[in-house]
């Protein structure tokens, strides 16, 4: 069983991100299950898609995975890299975006988040608490620039936590799933990030 | 036949397809609107023939509809929320009296948490009390089985039949096999057949009750209705299990999955678990009780995980209860299961632990050893409700009216008279996020159409107040033409702030009769809200773009002045529905940190980096309802040198 994570902010694409892995699981012959979250909080509130892949033709039961079996959590920013920890494997993979969505609340405080201070948390709770764990922060910005389109951000970081080679989707099948489930218009420029992302780990 | 990724919501409406239905009408609510939009999408690709699928504008409207369609023999498919059955109840009360000619199907969707509603309420109770059957779908997969046979009982037994999943249910994907086309059934030749049944009456009612009460006992034992209730032993060594475990809808997904566990974490350990009879009911109501009691034959306890109400907890206690059987019964009444809320696979183990930790010491020092391993973050985090998206309209339409109270206030102080005071109703769609700080702008949120009409029970009380009623486009034709008619006809002293974004915008931006689209293809004259204002008697109207900010406080002021109901129509397209404008920034040399953009209207696109504010252009979509905020105008275009950006 594979449990795959993917946490963002409403808007940010995790419930593509999340059929794109679907679609390439799906290919190999596994059974899966995806969940999503859709409704008030995709207004730029906290999301989690979850992924379940029986990669040993086992079946997968529940639609939703548990805290500490993520075998890979793909977060689309940082505080919500922190917030999904607990769901973490404890050798699992944390593959994070870098930049930062301030949320409303966090501008209206005295003292608004950084990126930065919450990855060296987020970095050092593993280091103590999972040391087997490992932890990707994805330098996006300017691979996004590079293509042009902000709506890349989850390609770019699929492929690079595949690149890490820890789950057992090529970066080809992860190309198959974009041609498949991707509006045409789109798919040449989704398959540039990807090789960007590549080039870039 | 060909194998598709499919969210539950979308295999439905395949189901109900593939079964022949021929009218499908609903209003959207989360988690239940994907289902009508599929039959839309697939009715457009043509590959769903002979179907009529519609938003009807409100559930009451839909299902009055769907009852129509099968007095004429045709298959109908209903769709809502939870909350959506509570408005067509009315229907739903004496249809199950009148009763279904061309299967009746009742597809509602719960939402556990609540994660986007108002109420934890359980369709399940609804069913009972409105003496329909209902089937409750463990996994994508069983759902929409059900559906197809949820058409055949409604014809067997000429009932109405509810399908209800829970969010995790509607949204969760999974691949299905799925006919290519399909063909509606069409209905019988004959037509609608005139028949004193069609017409409820009190002494046909005290008939159809009889009937009710006599099918009921008789759907409870129909295998069609009893296969959705699946009983699986898991054996001892040669012993009988003496404990059960009886799972509902998705808790049955979560329990197979904690079980699963759990007996891996045993046999790794050298332990064994007691043999158990598990147990997922998903034929709810009419409780199968002949059916339970055999399977429960030898069990001493049971413990019963379902999300919302202890619905079958309770029927199992009734069957104890009447059949004098010795089980114990465990779950939310007696504190061994969540009372609310979802239940999650973690959650459910813990409460299994517990359960099995009673059968031997053994158990017990295994089970208290035993300790989920989850990392946990101390730091602090900032906290991200769901927010008004960046460029909303409504945001503009909130700012103007606080602006204007602000101004009336400051007018009547001058004159030495008491500052103005206001009630601000909300109402259910995007906009009750107007409730975040810094727009603090919903002092009340009940249900649909509601504002309208508390707001006027308010000013009963309150006269020396102002009072306002926000209320959505699709919000105002689903349900608040009949409080505004009140108003008027009453006299009531209120303001009506009707957000036109031409869409059904929290639910995935579904047309309504106000733009004049239908599901079917069509697009029609669009019924004009000012119309139907004036035609309702409501005075003084006036319409605006709540991004023109000097424009919307004016006839904001105006309205609230008014004496009697007024009405502004803020009139602004969803940023979801229409291109973005290229994005604003904010020149972090002549910004001065004084935040004011950010406290006043609270866009998501702004930050401030502890020394300045900034645009996050990949959100902003240039709606420039920030510029005028700006005290220092440093607000503006990239390049005209204002907010040039360093």
């Amino acid at each position: 069983m594979i449990d795959i994570l993917l946490a963002g902010v409403g808007g940010q694409g995790t419930v593509l991100a999340a059929k794109l892995l679907a679609s390439a699981a799906a290919s190999k012959g596994w059974k899966v299950r995806t969940a999503e979250t859709i409704g008030m909080a995709q207004r730029g509130g906290s999301v989690t898609s979850h992924v379940r892949m029986g990669c040993q033709g086992e079946a997968v039961f529940a639609p939703l995975l548990t805290p500490g079996t993520a075998d890979l959590i793909v977060a689309f920013e940082p505080a919500e890299a922190a917030r999904a920890l607990p769901y973490l494997a404890p050798d699992g993979l944390l593959v994070t975006a870098s930049s930062a969505l301030q949320p409303v609340t966090a501008a209206l405080s005295a003292q608004p988040y950084t990126a930065i201070a919450v990855l060296d948390d987020v970095r050092a709770a593993l280091a103590s608490q999972a040391p087997e764990a490992a932890f990707l922060v994805v330098e996006e910005a300017p691979i996004l620039e590079k293509v042009g389109a902000s709506r890349a951000l989850n390609v770019v970081l699929l492929a690079s936590a595949l690149a890490q080679g820890r789950v057992p989707i090529s970066i080809e099948e992860l190309k198959e799933a974009v041609s498949a489930c991707v509006k045409p218009r789109f798919v040449a420029m989704n398959l540039e990030a990807i090789d960007l992302a590549c080039v870039s780990e | 036949m060909a194998q598709r990724l499919l969210m539950g919501n979308e295999a439905f409406a395949h189901g109900a397809l593939e079964a022949g239905v021929r009218v499908v009408a609903g209003y959207p609510g989360t988690p239940s609107s994907e289902l009508i939009e599929t039959v839309a999408k697939l009715h457009g690709e043509g590959s769903a023939h002979g179907v009529h699928v519609e938003w009807s504008t409100n559930e009451k409207a839909a299902l009055e509809v769907a009852a129509g369609a099968s007095m004429a023999g045709a298959r109908v498919l209903f769709t809502c929320k939870q909350v959506g059955l509570n408005v067509a109840s009315d229907a739903l009360l004496s249809l199950a009296y009148v009763g279904a000619r061309g299967g009746c199907v009742l597809f509602v969707a719960d939402d556990p948490g609540p994660i986007s509603s108002q109420t934890e309420q359980d369709t399940r109770r609804f069913a009972a009390f409105a003496k329909v059957p209902v089937l409750d779908p463990s996994t994508p997969e069983e759902g929409f089985a059900m559906m197809k046979e949820a058409f055949e009982l409604s014809e067997r037994y000429g009932t109405p039949v509810i399908v209800r999943p829970t969010t995790r249910i509607c949204h969760a994907s999974t691949f299905f096999d799925v006919a290519e086309e399909t063909h509606a059934r069409p209905a019988p030749a004959e037509g609608f057949e005139k028949d004193p049944r069609w017409v409820i009456f009190p002494k046909r009612s005290f008939e159809a009750h009889g009937e009710i009460n006599e099918r009921l006992p008789r759907i409870a034992s129909d295998p069609t209705f009893t296969r959705f209730t699946v009983v699986e032993e898991v054996p001892g060594e040669g012993e009988r299990p003496t404990v059960a475990i009886v799972a509902c809808g998705v808790s049955a997904a979560y329990g197979r999955e904690a079980l699963a566990a759990l007996q891996r974490r045993a046999a790794e350990e050298g332990m064994e678990l007691p043999p158990y009879r598990f147990i997922a009911v998903g034929s709810p109501y009419p409780f199968p009780a002949d059916l339970m009691e055999q399977e429960l034959e030898g069990i001493e306890r049971v413990i019963v995980f379902e999300e919302l109400d202890p619905v079958v907890e309770e029927e199992l206690l009734k069957l104890a209860g009447a059949r004098h059987l010795p089980y114990a019964v465990l779950g939310k009444l007696t504190g061994d299961a969540p009372d609310r809320g979802e239940n999650a696979s973690d959650v459910i183990r813990e409460c299994l632990l517990r359960f099995f930790a009673t059968e031997s010491p053994d158990l017990a020092s295994w089970a208290a050893a035993l300790q989920p391993e989850t990392l946990r973050f101390e730091g602090p985090l900032p906290v991200r409700p769901p927010v008004l998206c960046a460029g909303c309209p409504h945001r503009g339409s909130f700012y103007a009216v606080k602006r204007a109270l602000k101004e009336l206030s400051k007018q009547a102080e001058r004159a030495g008279e008491p500052a103005v005071q206001a009630v601000l109703c909300g109402d259910i769609g995007c906009y009750t996020l107007g409730n975040a700080a810094p727009l603090d702008a919903v002092d009340t949120c009940l249900c649909m159409g509601a504002g309208i009409t508390m707001a006027q029970g308010l000013a009963v009380v309150e006269p020396q107040k102002k009072h306002v009623a926000f209320v959505g486009d699709s919000t105002f034709f689903a349900s608040a033409l009949t409080g505004i008619a009140n108003a008027v006809y009453n006299g009531h002293d209120v303001t009506f702030a009707i957000l036109d974004n031409a869409t059904t915008a929290m639910t995935g931006s579904q047309p309504h009769p106000g733009t004049g689209l239908t599901l079917m293809g069509e697009r029609r004259a669009p019924i004009v809200i000012e119309g139907v204002l004036e035609a309702l008697g409501v005075e003084r109207i006036r319409i605006v773009d709540p991004l023109d900010t000097d424009a919307s406080i004016e006839a904001a002021r105006d309205c609230l002045a008014f004496a009697g109901p007024a009405a502004i129509i803020f009139r602004s397209p969803c940023i979801q529905i229409v291109a973005p404008e290229e994005p604003l920034s904010i020149d972090p040399v002549t910004c001065t940190g004084c935040k004011r953009c950010i406290t006043q209207i609270g866009c998501p696109a702004i930050g401030f980096d502890g020394t300045v504010a900034f645009i996050d252009a990949s959100l902003c979509v240039g709606c420039g309802l920030c510029v005028p905020v700006c005290p220092f105008g440093v607000i503006g275009a990239v390049g005209d040198g204002k907010g040039e950006s360093a």
